[in-house]
């Protein structure tokens, strides 16, 4: 039965995909084809997800499916584990919320083909990477994730930062997954196998070295793949997707991955000296880093997206402290709150026509749906209690401050009232600021199929983490290697309330969200800070890195371009100098 | 069945190659159109002919094994290795001559470039089956002739017979490296034939110096870095079919021919020099090629020329794979590098065909009905928005580049993967590193592919795009195929296992590795 559930999860988004396709091509010449293929989308879309949350019942830590694929390829396998059906549902429900959402939000695109077709196949490799049990195959579905970004950060091809922020994306997670692709090879080469399974079993008998470069290799692909310092310019260019798919890829899901690899090797990795310490590192520092960019930023999906990377990094040091669990809780929290205020975001978008939060405000952005829905997100993201954030943001802080390095603490509770600060910033700025640019008419609030998207988001925002004990269970059932315990969510919450952390970390956030309300009495401040501004509006030096990398490469392409001359003398020198060069070769190893 | 008739693979596309030409002559002679025509068509028939002889063949292989006919000195073999090259060049060829039909059609001389096709087809063919040096070196000689004549089709245009020139200066040059690597041969053994110099093979310098000569002769055909200078010239300025030629199976014949030749100087038992020695130079000239392939490909804007320097990067991971089989000693590398031969041959072929799909509508547009011979290079620029209206072609274009970039699921990941694979198994240090280098040289290559699909794929036509002609479906029906068969081999890689594997252990076999025995 699991089988079948995965054959459907990512098989039936597939098919979907390639139908959707199909009803675009001209010479069918349906009747109303946009409808058509916003239906096969929805549809498609939707039972996968259903299909998905049906897995979440019959959650394993067995192999239910095993398909050979031939020699040197190893066998096609998937594992419904606790991680692995969790992740998978989230890509497909709120998947299927993007889809319905993206209905309205794309309409009058000429190309709707297209665009489903890549969302629908991204939804399908996406489940595919979390229930993988084959190192290979979760490498082929991590590239075909990579792929669909690409394809969808791009999709205005005409707009040249939509192009390169595609590209960029592009290599840099690409870069990244080479440390993947090393460790499915070691695995195959040394263990004889693809298995995950096999892999955790295995690793602790591997030599120190080895096993170092595995763990810092898979760092390096988590954290490309997850927008974390130093891999995280990519995150903040691709916001010239459609907000559809920034929502589903780019805070709900894609990014996501890193985290899961993260998580489902620790017990592997978590001895290799310095790695844990990496780890939290990473995190901590995309933490703060990215929470001063939110800061200053001024395009509403660029605060956003930093404020993606921000949460991420504490995923991530969640993870290097050793609390799985409070990593995969803020995660799920992360993934429905982020994806409702992306396409809150989206909705706004749509109808101001505008990114910059300088031409929102007030009489511009009334939207009443709009901004209920967006605020429960903001309260989410900002941590405030009783929301889902608040719960899992104390998990991950609690984690921290009994496991983990007291600066490293100190300075993810410094971020959390940054968080609380660049998010009421956001919030005030787009609904609430007075407006610099009157607008001739009324912007239309939320049509129904953004509403029908945004409203069971919402709904999450404020219920899941109710589901927090079940799912501790789900997890501690399925994954023996993981450390984790299972309570029931009462037993979760009241001793989030009763520990000390959890009030000081509300105190943080009341400072945070006070320093923006009386921003005007801080100017003294900001002043002095101004530097540290202009410092974070350039991206910390990152982007000049990212810049100077380009050059050198492009540098060494022009250097190189000198020696095709195109005479036929060097030409023919070259060939000479080849002969010589190989015999030189052959004569110094030979004798 | 008793009689061997893999020799008529061969003959059947060279005897046709003088019909067609007479074919075409006469029809143009006798002002009879059809005639021209049944140029081409006969071209595609020949095809298939020797195609099914192909099939009768591989099941006469599959029975019993390798073949061999011996005429006097003249040695002929057919075995795992003369199938994978058979099958590339009859498959990509047949279908090139059918996408000649509408690309060629109306231009002066059609019957010559049928003809040298189906030459160039069967003398591919054959070399994949000689047996003995002096044969290798006769089909080498007449595939750099008939390939030569073809790339200087337009030979109006001085671009092209510069390109020409270039060329067959460079092929010479290493086809007298070749011929002076064979004197050496026979002076030492006595002997050319395969099978004897292996008997005959001991570890002298003078055998040394002739597998480095060969290295180097046949590695001006196949694109070693920095032997490749004349590929992007030659690429540009033959018509598109061609270009997909070269780089799809003339520079692959030319490393099959190298490895022939190096197979036998191992020796018997090891009394030859080690098939490591040729192994680490294939693994360092691969890992050269992929970088440089890379870096040049970088700076190109027209496509044509990029494709080119992607073709030297893409023999890069070749040569690597079989470099890692000879030195290791096992089949997967082997295995890997024949599968990438025959992937690269699909998506490269691909590619240069939708290129040139779209060059020949534009070409098209400016005189409707009658022939625009200036075909211009086509930019990567002036090729936005085709999606617009050629949506075949540019998805054609973009499985074809994207596969290239090894993604998932198309062919190119699966043969790259088999060959990193077979890197890793070999437990060296440095392999290992050189393996991380090519997947990171893959990462490079998608900053030069990927543009090439957003490219196409713009809204908005560039002027080019939107006065373009239709194109036809004898153009598009080779793309589609082709397509088909980028995805499906991405899918299920196990389709062709039986070649690939059966391809790598004659190339094992014939450097006396492992069981497999010649």
């Amino acid at each position: 039965m699991a089988g079948i559930l995965i054959l459907l999860t990512i098989g039936l988004p597939w098919i979907g995909g390639v139908l959707v396709w199909i009803a675009g091509w001209k010479r069918l010449a349906f009747r109303n084809t946009v409808q058509l293929q916003n239906s096969l989308a929805v549809i498609f879309s939707a039972v996968a997800g259903v299909a998905s949350l049906v897995l979440i019942g019959f959650a394993t830590s067995e192999t239910v499916i095993r398909i050979p694929m031939g020699a040197y390829f190893g066998d096609l396998t998937f594992i419904p584990n606790g991680m692995g059906v969790f992740l998978a549902a989230v890509a497909a429900v709120i998947g299927s919320l993007a889809v319905i959402f993206s209905i309205d939000y794309m309409r009058g695109d000429p190309e709707p083909g297209r665009y489903y077709f890549m969302v629908l196949f991204f939804i399908g490799a996406m489940a595919g990477l979390v229930l993988s049990g084959s190192l290979l195959f979760m490498f082929v579905f991590w590239e075909i994730t990579a792929l669909c970004s690409y394809g969808l950060i791009s999709y205005y091809n005409d707009d040249p930062k939509a192009v390169a922020g595609g590209i960029k994306a592009l290599i840099i997670t690409q870069l990244g997954g080479v440390g993947l692709l090393a460790m499915a090879l070691f695995a195959y080469a040394y263990f004889g196998s693809y298995e995950i399974n096999v892999f955790l079993a295995k690793a602790g008998s591997l030599p120190v070295v080895p096993l170092s470069v595995l763990a810092f290799g898979m760092l390096a692909a988590a954290a490309a793949k997850s927008a974390q310092v130093p891999f995280h310019t990519w995150l903040p260019d691709a916001m010239e997707a459609p907000t559809p798919v920034s929502a589903l890829i780019h805070a709900a899901t894609m990014v996501n991955a890193g985290i899961y690899v993260l998580a489902r090797f620790y017990p592997a990795f978590a001895p290799v000296p310095y790695w844990k310490l990496t780890v939290i590192t990473v995190g901590v520092v995309s933490v703060v880093l990215a929470a001063l960019m939110a800061m200053v930023a001024t395009d509403l999906k660029r605060v956003l997206a930093y404020s993606t990377i921000s949460q991420l990094g504490y995923m991530v040091y969640a993870v290097g402290v050793g609390g799985i669990f409070a990593s995969q809780v803020h995660l799920f929290s992360h993934a429905v709150f982020k994806a409702l205020l992306f396409l809150g975001a989206g909705a706004v978008i749509h109808a101001l026509e505008t990114r910059e939060m300088g031409q929102m405000g007030r009489s511009r952005a009334d939207l009443p749906f709009v901004r209920v829905v967006f605020i429960i997100g903001a309260l989410a993201l900002a941590g405030i209690p009783i929301l889902g954030g608040f719960w899992s943001k104390e998990l991950v802080l609690e984690a921290g401050l009994s496991d983990g390095p007291r600066w490293a603490y100190l300075l993810a509770l410094f971020a959390v009232g940054l968080t609380a600060c660049y998010t009421f910033r956001m919030v005030w700025l787009v609904f609430f600021a007075k407006s610099t640019v009157q607008s001739d008419h009324a912007p239309h609030d939320a049509p129904l199929a953004m509403r029908t998207a945004l409203a069971p988001l919402a709904f999450g925002a404020l219920t899941t983490w109710l589901l927090a004990g079940p799912f501790s269970q789900l997890l501690s059932s399925t994954m023996p290697a993981q450390p984790i315990e299972p309570e029931t969510t009462l037993e979760i919450c009241l001793s989030i309330l009763r520990a000390p952390a959890t009030w000081l970390a509300l105190l943080v956030i009341a400072a945070g969200l006070a320093a923006w309300w009386g921003r005007e009495r801080l100017t003294w401040l900001t002043k002095r800070l101004s530097w540290l501004a202009d410092w974070a509006a350039a991206g910390f030096g990152f982007e000049t890195l990212n810049r100077w990398i380009v050059e050198r490469v492009r540098g060494a392409a022009g250097d190189l371009a000198i020696l095709q001359t195109g005479q036929l003398n060097w030409n023919l020198v070259g060939t000479v100098a080849g002969l010589l060069a190989v015999l030189a070769w052959l004569a110094w190893v030979i004798y | 069945m008793e009689t061997t008739i893999f020799p008529l693979i061969f003959a059947v596309p060279l005897v046709a190659a003088p019909v067609i030409y007479l074919t075409g002559r006469l029809g143009w002679r006798l002002n009879k159109p059809i005639l021209e025509k049944m140029a081409g068509w006969l071209s595609v028939f020949a095809f298939l002919i020797s195609g099914i002889i192909l099939i009768l063949a591989i099941q006469q292989y599959n029975a019993s094994g390798p073949q061999t006919v011996m005429a006097e000195a003249i040695a002929l073999r057919f075995d795992g290795l003369s199938i994978l090259l058979a099958v590339v060049a009859l498959g990509l060829g047949s279908l090139v001559a059918f996408y000649s039909l509408a690309y060629m059609k109306g231009e002066a001389g059609a019957e010559k470039y049928y003809a040298m096709l189906a030459a160039m087809v069967g003398v591919m063919i054959g070399l994949g089956c000689a047996g003995d040096l002096f044969n290798l070196w006769v089909w080498f000689e007449a595939m750099a002739v008939s390939s030569y004549l073809l790339v200087v089709f337009y030979r109006a245009q001085p671009a092209s017979l510069e390109a020409g020139v270039k060329y067959v200066i460079q092929s010479a040059a290493g086809s007298v490296l070749v011929l002076l690597a064979i004197a050496l041969v026979l002076m030492q053994t006595g002997t050319v034939t395969l099978t004897e110099i292996a008997q005959e093979a001991t570890a002298v310098p003078v055998l040394l110096a002739a597998g480095a000569l060969f290295v180097i002769g046949f590695g001006v055909k196949a694109a070693l870095a920095p032997l490749h200078t004349w590929l992007p010239d030659a690429h540009m300025q033959a018509p598109s079919g061609i270009s997909a030629m070269l780089s799809g199976v003339v520079i692959e014949a030319g490393l099959i021919a190298m490895l022939r030749a190096l197979g036998p100087l191992t020796g018997i038992n090891g009394r030859g020099y080690p098939a490591a020695t040729w192994g680490w130079i294939l693994i360092g000239v691969g890992a050269l090629n992929m970088l440089v392939g890379n870096l040049m490909a970088l700076k190109q804007t027209q496509v044509k020329r990029l494709l080119a320097y992607s073709s030297v990067s893409q023999m890069g991971y070749i040569l690597f794979g079989t470099g890692v089989a000879l030195y290791a000693g096992q089949l997967a590398g082997a295995q890997g590098g024949m599968f990438h031969l025959l992937n690269h041959s699909l998506m490269k072929g691909l590619a240069f065909l939708a290129v040139g799909a779209l060059m020949f509508a534009v070409s098209q547009a400016h005189l409707p009905g009658a022939v625009d011979s200036s075909h211009a290079p086509m930019t990567i620029a002036e090729m936005g928005g085709a999606a617009q209206r050629f949506p075949l072609v540019a998805l054609a274009l973009s499985l074809a580049v994207l596969g290239l970039a090894g993604l998932p699921p198309l062919a190119g990941f699966m043969s790259k993967w088999q060959v990193f694979v077979a890197g890793f198994d070999t437990r060296s240090l440095v392999i290992t590193l050189l393996v991380i280098f090519a997947a990171l040289n893959s990462v490079l290559s998608l900053a030069y592919y990927a543009p090439l699909v957003n490219s196409v794929y713009k809204r908005k036509m560039t002027p080019s795009m939107q006065n373009a002609a239709t194109i036809s479906w004898t153009i598009s029906l080779p793309l589609a195929l082709l397509a088909l068969g980028v995805v499906v081999l991405g899918l299920w890689p196990s389709l062709a296992q039986w070649l690939t594997s059966a391809a790598g252990k004659a190339i094992l076999g014939s450097f006396g590795l492992g069981t497999f025995g010649w």
